[in-house]
Order: C-alpha cells, then sequence, then structure tokens
C-alpha cells in the first residue's frame, strides 16, 4: 500500500470511508484521465498550447483529489507554461513525468 | 431547513462528482449537473435556487454564462467555482454580480458548502422579512381602521386621498382616537411603503434633545456627542416621518423645520454639508393649531406648510353607532391573541358602553373591553365588568346620552355617596333633599352603596 503513488484519503474524508462511492470515483478517475492524458500529449506535440494549458488545467483537480503528490507541482508548471506557448524543454520534461506517474497511478488504481 | 435546489455547472466530471456527493450530505440539496453552461441556460426556467459555475467551460465561457444569467435572473446567486488562482479574474466576476468566487484545491468543498449554507440562510432572512412586510401591509390595512358611522367613513375617503400621492398629512384628534394608526395606514398603503416609516413623538423627546434627535449630528458636535448620529428626517429618507404632537415642538426649532421642509435639505448638527432628503412628513396633534398661531405659539408659514391634507379624527362620543362595533373587534383580537374561550358582551354591558363618553376615546375602549374579558365569568361579559377609570368629572358622562330625569337623579346620588363614603345623612344635606327619600330608593335597590 505504501507503494502507491495515489492517495485516497481525500475521498475518504469526503465519502466518510465510503467505499462504493470511492470505487465509483476511481471508476469515473479511469474512465476520463487516460483520455485527457492522451490530448495532453497530442496538443504538445502538435505545439498548441492553448489546448495544452487548458488540458492541463483540467487534469489538475484529478490529480489533486487523488493525491498523486509526486505531480501536484508539474501539473501546475505545465499549465502556466502551456498558457504561456512554452513548449520547451522543462515542460517536454515535466510532461515525462507527469505521464510517467499517471501510468502508474492508472495500473495501480485498476488493481486495487 | 428549506429545500435548494442547486444547479453545478461543470465538465469535470471527477470534480463535478465529488461536489454533488459532499452537497447531497444534506438532504435538503437537490443538486443537478450540467456539463456545459448552454444545457444549464436551457434549464433556467425551472428556477434553482443557486449556480455553481465553473469558470472554464467548453462552449459558452463561464463569465458569458454568468453575463446571460444575470440579465435573465439578476437576483439569483452564481457562485463561480474556478480553478485559476487570479484576483483579476475574480474582480471581474464579482464585479458581473458573481456571489462568490472559490478557487478548487482541497479547502473548496468546504467554502463551497459554507457559501451555500450563507445563501440558504440569507433567502430564510428574505422570506422572513417578505412575510413581515405582508404581515405589517395587513395590519395597517384600511380595515383594521373599523367603523361604519358616517364620520369614519369621511375619515377613510380622506385616507385613501392621501395614499395617493406624497401631500403632507396633518392629523387631528382627541387623545386616543387613532392618529398614528391613520398615519400607518397612510404609510403602508402609498407608494413608498417598501420604505421606513419613522415615527417621532415631539413631547416624548427633552426640548434639548429633539434637535440633533431630528436632524442628527456629527462626532463631536456638543458634548456628549461620542459618535456620528443620522437624525430622524434621514432615516426616513424615500418613506414616511411621522412627527406625532406636533404643536409641542419649540419656536426655535419649528423655524428649522420649516426651512427643511422648504429646501428638502439636512444638516446635521456640527457639519455644513447639506443632505438631500425625501420624506413625506405626516403631522399629528391633539391642540388646535390654528388657536395656537393666534397665540404666537406656533409658526403661521409652518403651519399652513404642514396643513397638507387635513384629517380630523371624530372623538368616539361622536361615532356612537361604532362603539360596539369596535368592543365586538377588540373582544374577538383579544380573545385571540389569549386563546380563551367565547365571550359575549350582555345587552346591559352594550348599553352601558354606548352611553359612556368616552374621553380617552378608542384607546380607552380597547382597555375596557379588555378588562371587561378578564373580568368576565361564564362566558359573558356584564356591565359589572365594564369598569371606567375616567379622569376629571364623572359627571361629564351624564350628559347627552338620552337618559330619564329619574336615571339623572339616580347617577347624581350614586356619585354623591361614593364620593362621601356612603353617608346618607351628609348626601341629603349636600343635595338639599329628605334623608327619607335616600332611604326609601336605597331601599328599593335604586341606589349603589359599595
Amino acid at each position: 500500500m505504501t507503494d502507491n503513488v495515489y492517495d485516497l484519503i481525500q475521498l475518504d474524508e469526503l465519502s466518510g470511508g465510503d467505499q462504493e462511492f470511492i470505487s465509483m470515483m476511481v471508476d469515473t478517475f479511469l474512465e476520463h484521465t487516460p483520455g485527457q492524458l492522451e490530448e495532453l500529449i497530442k496538443a504538445q506535440a502538435g505545439n498548441d498550447m492553448a489546448t495544452f494549458g487548458a488540458i492541463a488545467h483540467k487534469i489538475k483537480p484529478n490529480i489533486d483529489m487523488f493525491g498523486i503528490k509526486t505531480i501536484i507541482a508539474d501539473i501546475r508548471d505545465l499549465e502556466q507554461l502551456g498558457r504561456e506557448g512554452q513548449n520547451n524543454e522543462e515542460l517536454k520534461s515535466k510532461l515525462e513525468n507527469v505521464k510517467a506517474e499517471l501510468m502508474i497511478a492508472f495500473e495501480q488504481l485498476r488493481q486495487r | 431547513m428549506s429545500l435548494m435546489k442547486i444547479f453545478l455547472v461543470e465538465d469535470n466530471e471527477l470534480y463535478a462528482k465529488a461536489i454533488k456527493h459532499h452537497l447531497s450530505l444534506n438532504p435538503d440539496n437537490q443538486v443537478e449537473h450540467f456539463l456545459n453552461g448552454k444545457s444549464c441556460l436551457e434549464k433556467l426556467y425551472l428556477q434553482p435556487g443557486c449556480i455553481l459555475l465553473d469558470y472554464s467551460l467548453p462552449g459558452i465561457s463561464g463569465i458569458d454564462v454568468l453575463k446571460k444569467i444575470k440579465s435573465s435572473q439578476p437576483d439569483l446567486p452564481v457562485i463561480i467555482v474556478s480553478g485559476q488562482e487570479d484576483v483579476a479574474t475574480a474582480i471581474d466576476l464579482l464585479k458581473e454580480g458573481a456571489y462568490d468566487y472559490i478557487v478548487k484545491d482541497q479547502n473548496s468543498k468546504e467554502r463551497i458548502w459554507k457559501a451555500i449554507n450563507n445563501l440558504r440562510e440569507n433567502a430564510k432572512l428574505r422570506n422572513e422579512l417578505d412575510r413581515l412586510r405582508e404581515e405589517v401591509n395587513l395590519k395597517y390595512d384600511f380595515s383594521n381602521i373599523k367603523g361604519s358611522s358616517v364620520e369614519i367613513k369621511k375619515v377613510f375617503k380622506l385616507i385613501e386621498k392621501a395614499t395617493r400621492t406624497n401631500i403632507t398629512v396633518s392629523i387631528a384628534g382627541e387623545t386616543g382616537t387613532g392618529k398614528e394608526l391613520v398615519a400607518k395606514a397612510i404609510h403602508y398603503n402609498s407608494k413608498n411603503k417598501k420604505q421606513a416609516l419613522v415615527t417621532v413623538n415631539i413631547a416624548a423627546i427633552p426640548k434639548d434633545l429633539l434637535e440633533s434627535e431630528l436632524f442628527g449630528h456629527e462626532k463631536g458636535a456638543f458634548t456628549g456627542a461620542l459618535s456620528k448620529r443620522i437624525g430622524k428626517f434621514e432615516e426616513a429618507n424615500g418613506g414616511t416621518l411621522f412627527l406625532d404632537e406636533i404643536a409641542e415642538m419649540d419656536l426655535n426649532l419649528q423655524a428649522k423645520l420649516l426651512r427643511i421642509l422648504q429646501e428638502r435639505v439636512v444638516t446635521r448638527i456640527g457639519s455644513n454639508k447639506e443632505i438631500k432628503v425625501e420624506t413625506r412628513i405626516i403631522v399629528a396633534t391633539h391642540q388646535n393649531l390654528k388657536e395656537l398661531v393666534s397665540k404666537g405659539d406656533f409658526r403661521e408659514d409652518l403651519y399652513y406648510r404642514l396643513l397638507g391634507l387635513p384629517i380630523e379624527l371624530p372623538p368616539l362620543r361622536n361615532r356612537e353607532s361604532d362603539i360596539i362595533l369596535l368592543a365586538k373587534f377588540f373582544l374577538s383580537t383579544f380573545i385571540q391573541e389569549n386563546n380563551m374561550e367565547e365571550l359575549r358582551i350582555s345587552d346591559l354591558a352594550q348599553k352601558k358602553l354606548s352611553s359612556y363618553r368616552w374621553p380617552g376615546n378608542v384607546r380607552e375602549l380597547k382597555a375596557v373591553i379588555e378588562l371587561g374579558a378578564v373580568l368576565a365569568e361564564d362566558g359573558l361579559i356584564a356591565e359589572k365588568d365594564l369598569n371606567f377609570n375616567t379622569i376629571g368629572d364623572e359627571l361629564d358622562n351624564l350628559v347627552g346620552k338620552g337618559l330619564t330625569l329619574k336615571d339623572y337623579d339616580r347617577k347624581l346620588i350614586n356619585y354623591y355617596l361614593k364620593n362621601n363614603n356612603n353617608n346618607v345623612v351628609e348626601v341629603a344635606k349636600l343635595l338639599d333633599i329628605g334623608k327619607s327619600t335616600l332611604y326609601r330608593m336605597l331601599k328599593n335597590n335604586e341606589l349603589t352603596v359599595n
């Protein structure tokens, strides 16, 4: 359990430990976030930085809610860099990081 | 608690589900989720109690949705929930009429919860205020001034005329005739009824405080003026100022009042700044203002300025046909207010009420009936339950009541007996009649000896 990149404490607090609700939220996360990540990668590749910033903005609360702490700062930086139109090395590196952590989170959440 | 329909406009399903779940912890919250602004705008006819609106929405932006909501339903509270911690954006949205701006972070759920609770509390207070306003309107409806006599009908007509414009009204009448009730009926049926009705009883305020009470003062304007205070004229701005017992105002202040009525501006004591006031004035007095003018106790120019529409309230003794009607009205109100059993006024008691002179007018009648209701037994207010505590000469009440000479004799002798400790010898001497006559009347139960 301690190896998980995510932390469901927020959802646990919100639902008062209601496992049914937590499962429903996990399902919703797994239903929407992988697609959003794909769109984010696509926007960066196509240098569509306005869309990139907007998608990062949408992913941000999901990362917060699922307590994926290692990328909480990165997703904010990506949103900011995207809004500023800076498709640079810093952005690419942070995007890689976000992608990697999210992929791990998806896998771990599917197996929980 | 009351049910509140909440529209949640949020394209992030995860966040929307979390908020919906959180708000649904209160069963009085009914949350409906919309993925975009367009679908929310299409459902506005369902009259939500508030809208939680995401700032970054696909299609129509959050700010445009806000503008559209405000243009069709300006009073509908909209709480913006945004992932952007941008003060300038927040200010712009608040300027556009947003009720609150909440940043999506770990605390946003609690802040939304609090904002919704505040809205519910505000709505409750607003409903309470509307209910009280309605109650006040009903209370001072014309129908609350009871009577069917020719004299009171004339008054009704004048009140109705007074409500159509903001003309100054001067109400004259003996004490207890209902001058304040008439002032309230005029105000609460006028177009300014939602504004304040401020009442000042000139006779009840010490002369040296009256000026500050009426016009207000600045901090330090005089010893004891520890803070700024607005006067009654300003308080009543847009509404009505009722100056009761206007004849008690001293000449110096009368001059100042005249200036305000002419210029429609007040100046607080200790200030040079003129404040515009649009206040309807209603004055009342139990004195004859014209007489006071001729004696030099009231300014003639102010008299004419205040005269406006004069309403003369008839004394109760001149509306004899209204006495029983009013008595029954006061009785039924008192019974209702005190959850009492039904009571009736006996025929003899009604006769007693009708034959009294009522120097304290309607106010006195109300007090007599209420006491009568308390003293009554077996569901009936009897003659003995009606107690008149007339200040002054009781014999005033004998005049003009259609009594027989025998009735007058009886009442007069009773009066003397009461005031002479039932001393028959003394009374016989005072009235210059034979003791045997008095004893005979006592024997025949024609007199009352307590």
